[in-house]
């Protein structure tokens, strides 16, 4: 008897539970509590709640007073400006004029066919980093799209038969070695980065087949320092013109634009090297 | 009959996890189903569709928790008055901070994927947005609220940048140099 009757006591907790869930949950339509009369009501009853949080959040989140060694902020922040007005005043109009001359789905070809050719940047560093799987699937993909996809202007590897593309550059090959950052750059036109990652990039170029290096010609696309600027500004312009208003967006949670754009850099290179 | 009651404690205490976990799954997949269907819905103005998606999504998120963690330290100081004028003001900035994001994923596909819980009182979930270009990851971090069993999401990682975390550096920076209603009225 005593069994049934826990039995009915944990079923009867149990449902009860899941109820409390759902409440919070599934109530759709609920009204926001926008006015801080509301506030009033909500607070008296979590303010205990909330004290006992906020060490755990603390914990969680990086200590907001942690100084960053920033040597060339001034320059920095000057580049931050340039790149800005780069953006806003040319990259932006031309990149909406290309968007209205080419099409949408050849522009998506564009991208699909740089990303295609910049395979062995990716196919390299997930070795690097020992991700085999990854470096198969890239090419895997690589050979999929160069062929069925027509020079890789389609991508059928990921949508018919589900590989997805595994991004690596070699600044996360060198951060998954524990490399540090080092200090914040901002590059001109490319933007924000650190010690570690300019590396990269310059790494990665040898790599590229869309960069020239000088003496490397085997499988270069460009022959000279031209045409590899002017690859990359068509990419840029191809990028930013399926992206409009994505860096207007971002650049309005902006408080100071500069340590903005450097937090969420910083941020995303340890998440992505995290991976 | 000690061990019998154990046994239906700790299987009791799995089973109804399991039931918060899955509902978390099931609630977001219809919110975020919904938007997408709000979104699409070419009958509304862009104001309202803005308006009716921030009401789907507005009971789950937590936004006098994410206002606190932002202001880290500070908040302590702060008066009870204090207090609630900033979370008034920082909801209204996340808000509208969502609705322009929201404005420009228009026709994209989002995919749920997987829900983890790092800690028993925390779950993840992410979501992948396909868009033209790329493909970008949204998480969506939930807390369970002591004494309760209410999941709220404190924060939202886009592309592995918190969006609490980056508030919490930028007040920080802010504060400072400049006073704290210099902070309100900026927002």
């Amino acid at each position: 008897m005593k069994f049934i009757l826990l039995v009915c006591a944990l079923l009867f907790l149990q449902a009860c539970s899941s109820k409390e869930v759902t409440t919070p949950l599934i109530t759709e339509d609920k009204t926001s509590s926008s006015s801080p009369e509301e506030y009033t009501k909500e607070c008296n009853s979590c303010d205990e709640d909330k004290n006992e949080l906020t060490d755990e959040f603390d914990n969680e989140f990086e200590d907001e007073e942690k100084n960053i060694i920033d040597p060339l902020s001034g320059y920095n922040s000057m580049m931050t400006t340039f790149n800005d007005a780069v953006i806003i005043y040319a990259l932006n109009p031309v990149a909406e004029a290309y968007g209205y001359i080419i099409p949408e789905p050849l522009r998506i070809g564009v991208s699909n066919a740089i990303k295609n050719i910049n395979f062995p940047v990716r196919f390299v560093n997930n070795i690097l980093q020992g991700k085999f799987q990854n470096s198969s699937d890239e090419l895997e993909r690589f050979i999929i799209n160069s062929t069925i996809g027509i020079a890789g202007l389609m991508d059928p590897a990921a949508k018919y038969k589900n590989i997805p593309a595994h991004r690596e550059d070699f600044g996360q090959t060198l951060g998954y070695y524990g490399v540090g950052p080092g200090f914040h750059i901002v590059l001109p036109f490319l933007g924000p980065s650190n010690v570690r990652d300019s590396i990269g990039i310059i790494a990665d170029g040898y790599v590229s087949p869309l960069i020239n290096v000088k003496d490397i010609v085997s499988y270069k696309i460009p022959d000279n320092l031209a045409q590899t600027i002017g690859i990359t500004t068509l990419y840029f312009i191809n990028r930013t013109s399926l992206n409009l208003g994505e860096y207007e967006s971002i650049k309005k949670d902006a408080i100071d634009l500069y340590p903005f754009l450097r937090d969420i850099y910083e941020q995303k290179r340890v998440s992505e090297i995290d991976e | 009959m000690l061990n019998k009651i154990i046994l239906f404690c700790l299987l009791s205490v799995i089973y109804s996890h399991a039931i918060e976990e899955q509902r978390i799954q099931t609630v977001m997949d219809s919110k975020v189903k919904k938007v997408l269907d709000v979104l699409k819905d070419k009958k509304l103005s862009q104001k309202q569709k803005e308006q009716k998606s921030i009401r789907v999504m507005d009971g789950i998120f937590d936004y006098h928790t994410m206002a606190q963690i932002s202001l880290g330290k500070k908040w302590k100081t702060l008066s009870s008055k204090e207090k609630k004028q900033f979370t008034h003001a920082f909801e209204k900035k996340i808000k509208h901070s969502y609705v322009d994001k929201l404005r420009l994923y228009n026709n994209q596909k989002v995919i749920i994927k997987a829900l983890k819980k790092p800690k028993s009182n925390r779950i993840t979930l992410e979501n992948q947005i396909i868009g033209k270009s790329d493909t970008y990851k949204v998480i969506y971090q939930f807390y369970k609220k002591k004494k309760k069993n209410d999941w709220y999401i404190y924060d939202v990682r886009l592309s592995g940048v918190s969006i609490v975390q980056t508030y919490r550096k930028q007040f920080s920076d802010f504060l400072k140099t400049k006073s704290f209603s210099q902070l309100l009225k900026s927002l």
